[in-house]
């Protein structure tokens, strides 16, 4: 009875003010906020539809907060996830540091879970190449080790931002119907008798 | 400035006509609780908290049923002593408190030093942005117990490692003696310390505020720390490290906790100890508490209806009662982000007046933007998101069938009403509060309160006639404040607390049957006003 039909479970990872809230504003609403930086609290769920080869298919988007303080737990968020947006920002070392951090906590624990690091605020390097932090090569080496689609993008122009998700929707659609049975309930820490059973996110 | 205060008695208050109805139209000051206007009809909707005193003389950690994360941390004597903070003697004992001025006048003349430095350098920039950050009225700092800062009110690093030195030092050389340090007093500035392990919290400040009411906010900042992190995982931490740096994992929730204090000092929700209502007619207040009374999970405890830090509608589990510190610090998170404000935020929350070891989940969404209309939905179970999302979109959607949205939006774009409506000659501004709902009501500040300015200054009589009528050593029930700019009535009783604002041509008599004919109007329009029932699921 869930009051949304999603399909996808996408979760948005990486280390604050990188940008991943900017990212999804720009998806889903298409539009880049200026202003005083705003961490999120938790995290935000939003669902987007959108079309694959002719097939509507909902986004449920999660974006998370960055902060160490969440960090216990973000299962919560990704649990169940078909794919994960790691994003780090390209003008940060230690960003990059924090995307190794997110891919081992999903390939441990949502081996299904299909990863895209995204590099951000790519329009920062346009002015001034030296900005750049992380080297495209040293990010594709290592994508490809861990099997995961690299893009580069700027929520302030837009660069990028649809193409991702498009790549996500495609994806999912493409890979689904080699997928096996989904993941088993995680266990209700509450340990309440409910006698229905809600899952997250279904298909 | 000339100000006199006279004590009346409360005999001139009490009205001619004998009323003998329950609630009687215009209570007189024998009233007893939970007939006031605007006492809740049924049940209360909070934890009873009867007064301000309730509050600071409380212990912390003691919700019943529990566990006592608190006591098991430590139980060594310091604990004992801190946890009986408001308990103690207001003053330390002279000698005491000379080595402290002492030491607090060598930060002063430390201060002057490097302000005359400032004046000299003029082009020098970060000394003047120091000076600055000396001049702010109120600081506010979170220590560790081994001295590391957690935060700081205005920030500044520099200024902050050699001060939190010093704090310490003075906490620690009074720990020695088996003694605690509650507070310094120097000229105009006032240093309040409130221990709370792990934590220290110290204030600094030049305000008129009593040493009571500057603690019972650093009280806030240590809850505000708690929703954040949970008490056990805060005692977690600093047990595993005691030289642990908290600011880690608090980073990024700095601005929930000054948006605190920043409301701290101009909402007088905190001073009563009471929650504001969203004045709105009765049946449109109904019709939204049934619409969340509807929308019924296993996991959902509280539903919340509420607008800029007003609250509309409160619906809770039957056995359970929100702590209006609770709901503040609800309000003060929902107010001091935009994160809110786009899709569904779905975030642990730690109420610590309800169950400080443990984190709710809260569902948070804007169901509308322009007026302001914000949904909270707190769950216990974190799994239950797609559940509790159903529920919001069940309130939605019910609330729509029933038309509710005409009357709450007229509702929210006047969310305050004019003193004028009251018709009482003089009367500029009142602070009304019915105990037994631990709600409270005021008008908008209107001219001549129309300026941040005089809003804080008409703000800050108030804390100093609260202080005056809370005074631990001898409580005053009627204060008459005469200054220049106006006159103010404060009345306490059993039942309600009342700060009337008069121009400063009124006299005593026409405030006394001012107050009598404002407490008829409240009673008129209590169901406007206040929240009269208590829903639950």
């Amino acid at each position: 009875m869930s009051g949304q039909r999603v399909d996808v479970k996408v979760v948005m990872l990486g280390k604050e003010s990188v940008g991943k809230t900017s990212l999804v504003e720009r998806y889903v609403h298409h539009r880049f906020l200026q202003g005083p930086y705003q961490n999120t609290i938790g995290a935000a769920f939003v669902a987007k539809t959108m079309y694959v080869e002719g097939r509507s298919l909902t986004l449920g988007i999660w974006d998370t907060a960055g902060s160490e303080r969440y960090e216990a737990m973000s299962r919560i968020y990704y649990r169940g996830a078909k794919a994960a947006i790691v994003c780090y920002d390209l003008t940060d070392a230690s960003s990059f540091e924090r995307v190794k951090f997110w891919v081992n906590e999903l390939q441990n624990f949502e081996e299904h879970c299909r990863i895209y690091i995204c590099g951000t605020k790519s329009d920062l390097l346009e002015n001034d190449k030296s900005l750049r932090q992380v080297d495209f090569h040293d990010v594709q080496d290592y994508a490809e080790e861990i099997k995961a689609h690299v893009c580069e993008t700027s929520s302030k122009t837009g660069q990028s931002v649809d193409e991702l998700f498009q790549k996500v929707a495609e994806d999912y659609v493409n890979f689904n119907s080699m997928q096996g049975p989904t993941e088993a309930k995680g266990v209700d820490l509450n340990q309440k008798q409910n006698s229905t059973l809600y899952s997250c996110c279904h298909h | 400035m000339s100000q006199s205060e006279a004590t009346i008695s409360t005999g001139t208050l009490s009205l001619p006509e004998n009323q003998d109805s329950q609630r009687s139209a215009s209570p007189a000051p024998t009233l007893i609780q939970g007939t006031e206007p605007g006492a809740s009809q049924d049940e209360a909707m909070f934890v009873h908290a009867q007064s301000y005193e309730d509050l600071t003389g409380e212990e912390e950690g003691a919700v019943p049923g529990s566990p006592g994360v608190e006591g098991a941390v430590e139980s060594s004597s310091m604990e004992q002593i801190s946890e009986d903070f408001s308990k103690l003697s207001t003053k330390l004992s002279s000698s005491d408190q000379e080595t402290q001025n002492s030491e607090v006048r060598t930060d002063l003349g430390r201060r002057e030093s490097i302000r005359s430095t400032g004046q000299e350098e003029n082009e020098e920039g970060g000394l003047r942005a120091l000076e600055a950050w000396y001049n702010h009225q109120k600081h506010v700092f979170v220590l560790s117990e081994a001295g590391k800062p957690i935060y700081s009110r205005y920030h500044s690093e520099e200024a902050l490692s050699s001060i939190s030195g010093v704090m310490m030092a003075l906490v620690s050389f009074l720990e020695t003696e088996k003694n605690a340090i509650r507070s310094i007093h120097a000229d105009a500035y006032k240093v309040v310390f409130v221990r709370r392990s792990p934590l220290v919290l110290v204030s600094v400040s030049h305000t008129r505020q009593s040493e009571q009411e500057i603690a019972q906010e650093l009280l806030y900042v240590y809850y505000q720390i708690l929703s954040l992190l949970t008490g056990t995982q805060l005692h977690h931490l600093f047990q595993q490290r005691p030289s642990y740096d908290l600011r880690r994992l608090l980073s990024g929730s700095e601005r929930i906790t000054d948006s605190l204090l920043d409301l701290m000092d101009i909402d007088p929700s905190f001073l009563l100890g009471a929650v504001r209502c969203l004045p709105i007619v009765s049946g449109a207040r109904d019709a939204s508490s049934s619409c969340l009374q509807q929308a019924k999970a296993k996991s959902l405890v509280f539903s919340i209806l509420m607008s800029r830090n007003q609250l509309i509608s409160l619906v809770r589990r039957k056995e359970h009662y929100l702590h209006h510190i609770d709901l503040h610090l609800l309000f003060n998170l929902v107010t001091s982000s935009s994160s809110f404000k786009e899709g569904e935020a779905w975030t642990p929350v730690c109420l610590p007046k309800f169950n400080s070891s443990g984190f709710f989940h809260a569902h948070i969404s804007y169901l509308s933007h322009d007026p302001e209309l914000c949904l909270l939905l707190i769950s216990t179970d974190r799994e239950d998101f797609f559940t509790v999302s159903d529920c919001k979109r069940r309130i939605v959607e019910r609330m729509e069938k029933r038309g509710c949205w005409g009357s709450l939006r007229e509702a929210l774009r006047s969310p305050f009403y004019s003193v004028a409506q009251v018709d009482i000659p003089e009367l500029r501004h009142f602070l009304y509060k019915s105990k037994s709902s631990g709600l409270f009501t005021c008008p908008a500040m209107d001219v001549p309160y129309d300026t941040d300015e005089e809003r804080r200054r008409l703000l800050a009589l108030y804390q100093y006639l609260h202080s005056k009528a809370h005074c631990s050593s001898h409580h005053l029930t009627t204060i008459y404040h005469m200054g220049t700019n106006e006159n103010i009535l404060t009345w306490v009783t059993d039942a309600f607390e009342l700060y009337v604002c008069f121009s400063p041509l009124a006299t005593k008599s026409i405030a006394t049957t001012g107050v009598s004919r404002l407490l008829r109007w409240i009673r008129k329009e209590e169901d406007r006003l206040f929240i009269l029932s208590s829903p639950t699921y």
